[in-house]
């Protein structure tokens, strides 16, 4: 038994460190899954474990689009403030109604248009970032304190309540066969940005752009339009999160909407194990980092931890999470 | 050496990285005053074997003994440097927004009372320093500002500024002019008679010949000789470097069609080039010599349409073709390999399949990649110019100099260039890969590749070349066909007397 052990031992320990290599998330994912069970058991009930998913898209479809921003070498700090801006134009347009009570502009119109109005701060953001030739963290900078100053100015720094209807509340609180829907968009969208980001020209331009940008500009590579075409994405997504935000409240808080949410994607991102040096990532790791900081957030509620702790955790949480991949290399 | 004075000893010197041995049991000594040579091919284990003695690596097994002492197994550079033991790398380790003497004194700032910097004294040690090695630098320059033969000067001052006994310098004239390099040869020289060992580790076999007193040849980790260097010839050396015996082949004359005109550029001139014109044919092979900023890569840049010129014509097969970017340049069929792979040619941190495709995929329709397509032109590429890899999902980073130089070619290979200009196409690749990089030259340019070659190394450009341009600051100062190419007919050129 023992030789036998011996054996096995080496190929076995070799399976470990690949398995650590490669999936090392993964694993402190399972670990804490299974610590979080054994100190409140609630938090394995079906119920809740839907609830963290739900809870988690928001920040999930922005840290979506974050990994390829991260990874083309860049940083998008302005995604809270967008959110509330392009939360504001949808709550706005989906609260106007006709005389009868019927809805002025049609739902899926207003959602279309908090898209566009996002998906254009992230053009903005980019055209800015390379045809100015600024930094990315003081132009996302710059931008997203532009934007929670206007939303603030034309909403008189307010809550506005949109039209609590159920075909616009639904989207936000409902669920398929008992999935949420918020987290069933994110996943589609996971999943279609996977494979652009690992299968078409445009995914592997993204790394060559964040791994260097003189050799990629010398390969023919359109660096410019690379750059821009990554903050459109995450301004996209940030436009996403923002319809899943404000349908879940059916309301808009020009102040608070999307507070921090930069940072909760960008913690997300580096979490699941891309660089922040540009030119490595992986999306899977974005996703298991955004649901880690679900279950933070669900934990500290379940243990009735104060939730001024919750900053201290997390920052212990993305320091644990760097210092583990520093020594896998 | 008649008298034995042993400065640094190394017994036994094993190291592995990642369970792949670079050195195995490697003996290896220095004497007092000596300057001894260490060549080899890339990944032969020079630089490790170097960087174990400068306290940067640790070996895994093996003693580093210097002047008689065993040195401890978790030494550092700075305690290496500390005893005497100072390394010049590579690439150059200087501060760019530093002073002179602030790179000089790094971490050893000379302090006032209060403990604020001494500058005065800073200043003038540093001026003492490079005054000793002859060198006019204001200590107070930024080091930004200076040439990078100067730069190297800097480093050297450096190193002799910490007592130095043992001076490791790794390649240390791939970036100088000749002029320059004779300069330093000089300062070897007087170092050494003033009792300072010096390792010297270059590729280029006639420097190894021409300054050093012995020379030690590694292959594969391995020591395979030391030799007094009156006994062997630059020939002998590639042959122990290789393992086998290494031919020096001379060009021959373009025999194509010379009607059959690839590439002309006419009147280029900006800046730095003043009215630059040539053109290369169908099938031929055409270098461009001269010294360092005689403008050579700035005109290629040019032609890839990476530098704006303020006049200057472009014509690729007779047609004018704007060139705005290198995607213009690339749409035209034209490929760079460039002078400097970790900056402008590769992304390090991607693989082997990704880097020698950016520009294929770029030239190609629709919105994927295709992988089995792309996979199976990788593999290719790898066995047609035999790059050594585990797999083609290998990073560059971990490839050799020589290899790495290869996925760079690949890239343009695939792209399908038809005109193809290679700026230092051999610079910090070994002997036996050069070999193989003259060869797929040679086999492009017989496919039809008008094939344009800077290169600051004669010898290449002899073996090599069907016709030389010699440019002189700016300007095309000669040309001469392979039958009337000497080195001194090209030095004449590029310096212009």
């Amino acid at each position: 038994m023992e030789a036998l052990e011996h054996s096995s031992g080496n190929w076995l320990l070799e399976l470990i460190k690949k398995v650590w290599r490669n999936y090392s998330v993964l694993v402190v994912f399972v670990v804490i899954i299974g610590i979080c069970g054994l100190f409140a058991p609630r938090f394995l009930h079906p119920d809740n474990l839907l609830n963290i998913l739900r809870n988690t898209s928001t920040v999930g479809a922005i840290a979506l689009g974050m990994t390829f921003v991260i990874i083309a070498g860049g940083i998008d700090l302005s995604s809270g403030p967008v959110m509330a801006t392009a939360g504001a134009v949808l709550i706005l347009l989906q609260r106007m109604v006709n005389p009868d009570g019927s809805p002025l502009i049609p739902l899926p119109f207003a959602i279309l248009a908090c898209l566009a109005v996002a998906t254009s701060f992230g053009f903005i953001n980019g055209i800015i970032i390379t045809k100015a030739k600024l930094p990315p963290f003081i132009v996302t900078l710059a931008v997203g304190i532009i934007a929670r100053s206007l939303v603030m100015y034309f909403m008189r720094g307010a809550t506005v309540m949109g039209n609590n209807i159920p075909q616009f509340t639904g989207i936000g609180n409902g669920s398929v066969f008992g999935v949420p829907i918020p987290f069933i968009v994110v996943i589609a969208l996971a999943i279609i940005f996977h494979i652009v980001l690992t299968r078409s020209k445009f995914g592997t331009y993204v790394f060559a752009v964040g791994g260097n940008e003189n050799a990629s500009l010398y390969s023919g590579i359109k660096v410019d339009r690379v750059r821009i075409a990554t903050y459109m994405m995450v301004g996209l997504c940030t436009g996403i999160a923002a319809t899943i935000e404000m349908s879940r409240m059916a309301a808009v808080a020009a102040a608070t909407s999307g507070n921090q949410y930069e940072f909760e994607a960008i913690t997300a991102v580096i979490v699941g194990g891309t660089s922040l040096n540009g030119g490595r990532g992986r999306l899977v790791g974005t996703i298991v980092g955004f649901i880690i900081l679900g279950i933070v957030n669900n934990m500290m509620i379940m243990l009735n931890i104060s939730p001024y702790l919750s900053g201290a955790v997390k920052g212990a949480v993305i320091l644990f999470a760097v210092l583990m991949q520093r020594r896998e290399r | 050496m008649e008298t034995v004075d042993p400065m640094l000893e190394l017994r036994g010197i094993s190291k592995s990285f990642y369970g792949v041995r670079v050195l195995h049991d490697v003996d290896f000594a220095v004497q007092k005053g000596e300057i001894m040579g260490l060549c080899g091919e890339n990944g032969a284990g020079k630089s490790t074997l170097m960087k174990i003695t400068a306290g940067i690596h640790a070996q895994d097994s093996g003693d580093v003994v210097f002047k008689g002492n065993v040195m401890r197994r978790g030494s550092t550079p700075l305690s290496m440097q500390g005893v005497g033991v100072s390394m010049i790398h590579q690439e150059l380790n200087l501060l760019p927004e530093l002073t002179v003497a602030q790179n000089i004194f790094l971490c050893r700032e000379p302090r006032v009372a209060s403990g604020l910097v001494n500058f005065k004294k800073m200043n003038d040690d540093a001026a003492a320093i490079l005054y000793r090695l002859g060198e006019k630098i204001e200590p107070k320059r930024q080091v930004r500002d200076l040439k990078i033969a100067q730069k190297q000067m800097v480093e050297i001052a450096k190193a002799i500024s910490f007592n130095v006994a043992l001076l490791v310098m790794d390649e240390p004239t791939s970036v100088l002019t000749g002029k320059e390099t004779r300069v330093l040869f000089d300062l070897i020289g007087t170092l050494s008679s003033q009792g300072i060992s010096v390792v010297y580790i270059s590729h280029r076999l006639k420097e190894i010949t021409d300054v050093c007193h012995r020379v030690t040849v590694l292959r594969d980790g391995s020591l395979v000789a030391t030799k007094n260097v009156s006994e062997v010839t630059a020939h002998d050396l590639a042959a122990l470097m290789v393992g086998r015996d290494v031919q020096e082949s001379r060009s021959s004359d373009f025999s194509g069609d010379p009607s059959a005109v690839m590439l002309e550029v006419k009147d280029v001139s900006d800046d730095l080039l003043k009215g630059v014109g040539f053109s290369v044919r169908r099938g031929e092979i055409l270098g461009f010599s001269g010294l360092v900023g005689a403008g050579r890569t700035e005109l290629m840049e040019v032609i890839f349409g990476i530098r704006k010129p303020r006049t200057g014509t472009v014509l690729v097969q007779g047609k004018p073709v704007t060139l705005r970017n290198a995607i213009d340049a690339i749409r035209a069929d034209l490929g760079f390999v460039t002078e400097d792979r970790k900056e402008t040619g590769l992304v390090l941190c991607r693989d082997i399949t990704e880097n020698s495709n950016y520009v294929a995929w770029e030239k190609s329709k629709g919105f994927f990649k295709g992988r089995t397509a792309t996979l199976a032109n990788t593999r290719g590429m790898i066995q047609r110019l035999a790059i050594r890899c585990s797999s083609p999902s290998q990073n560059v980073s971990n490839l050799s100099g020589g290899n790495q130089q290869k996925v760079a070619l690949a890239k343009w290979l695939l792209s399908g260039a038809r005109v193809l200009v290679l700026d230092e196409p051999t610079r910090g690749v070994d002997v036996g890969a050069r070999q193989e990089i003259y060869r797929i030259i040679r086999e492009l340019a017989a496919e039809g590749v008008a094939v344009v070659i800077v290169s600051s190394d004669l010898p290449e450009i002899l073996s090599i070349c069907q016709r030389v341009i010699i440019m002189h600051e700016g300007r095309i100062t000669g040309s001469l066909p392979a039958s009337e190419m000497t080195e001194e007919k090209i030095m004449y050129y590029a310096t212009d007397v």
